[in-house]
């Protein structure tokens, strides 16, 4: 009928979930960066002290380079076919639980007050988010992702 | 050819998100009044997407019928059907909505950016990647409602 629809797929299912998994983390983190430059620039934080900040990173980046260097995969990574019903009924009611948590979370970091400690807590998601990224290669961590990404969003609509 | 559809799909999702909220600032720029504002209509235009990206994880695999006269001419009256209803249904909600809260839409941007935007968004997708006849005639619904919404009703 159609030779050119009907041609073979270079690329699996699997890779194609890959690509949007690595796609989704990028938009987190461009939400978590922006997240911290609309509360430094909205409620004009203050360097209380400066060797803190240079710290901050630290806080959570060491210990996540440690258990990625001697973790194994925890999962086997995408899967090819469909999911059943059940699947997407279970991770669609986890997503919409981690969105309410992190709407909650990000209510919280709008109370923080200096910029060093909003920082490390940013940086803390950051890196429990590359961990998602790199290690629960699933739906498990799309959905978790995915939650993450529209909690923000939900906080800075309708609480902000 | 298909492979390349879905790659496409989402840069134009995105592009049109980004044309519509460049559109929409210059439109309500003087509603626009501190930076808080901003960002809530950020916040509104990136609502759809990481939602995108997860259907699109789920449901992988192609929906997408052969776009035939057949399958075109099956769907024709019930895509058709609902376009009308759902146009009544939303108009008549939002005037409802209106009356009731004594309030008008345009002194509430966010909202009119948030169905916009979503809207918008699993309208390019839907019409890209899985090209279901029904849920194009209420995403249409619900598009051209919003319009004639602010465009007539509203003065």
């Amino acid at each position: 009928m159609n030779p050119i629809i009907d041609s073979p797929k270079p690329r699996t299912n699997s890779n194609k979930r890959e690509l949007l998994f690595t796609f989704q983390s990028i938009i987190v983190t461009g939400l978590l960066a922006f997240t911290a430059i609309a509360f430094f620039f909205y409620f004009d934080l203050t360097i209380v002290k400066g060797i803190k900040i240079i710290f901050a990173p630290f806080l959570s980046v060491v210990p996540l380079l440690f258990i990625l260097s001697i973790l194994r995969d925890l999962r086997k990574g995408f899967k090819e076919g469909n999911y059943t019903k059940d699947e997407i009924i279970r991770f669609c009611l986890i997503t919409v639980g981690i969105t309410i948590a992190f709407t909650g979370i990000t209510f919280l970091l709008a109370k923080i007050e200096a910029l060093e400690i909003l920082l490390a807590a940013i940086m803390a998601i950051l890196s429990a988010v590359f961990f998602l990224r790199s290690k629960i290669k699933d739906i498990l961590g799309m959905s978790i992702i995915t939650g993450i990404a529209e909690g923000i969003i939900v906080y800075m609509i309708f609480l902000f | 050819m298909k492979l390349k559809q879905v790659n496409t799909a989402f840069i134009i999702t995105i592009g049109v998100s980004v044309v519509v909220f460049v559109y929409l600032v210059f439109l309500g720029y003087d509603e626009i009044k501190t930076l808080k504002d901003v960002i809530k209509i950020i916040a509104s235009i990136l609502f759809p997407i990481p939602m995108l990206f997860f259907v699109r994880f789920l449901l992988i695999e192609h929906f997408l019928p052969k776009n035939t006269d057949e399958y075109k001419r099956k769907n024709q009256k019930p895509a058709i059907l609902l376009l009308i209803v759902t146009m009544i249904i939303s108009v008549g909600s939002m005037q409802l909505i209106e009356y009731f809260t004594q309030q008008k839409l345009e002194d509430h941007l966010i909202f009119a950016h948030l169905i916009n935007s979503t809207t918008i968004s699993s309208y390019v997708l839907n019409y890209i990647l899985y090209n279901n006849l029904k849920v194009n005639g209420i995403l249409s619904g619900v598009l051209l409602s919003l319009a004639i919404h602010v465009f007539f009703i509203t003065s």
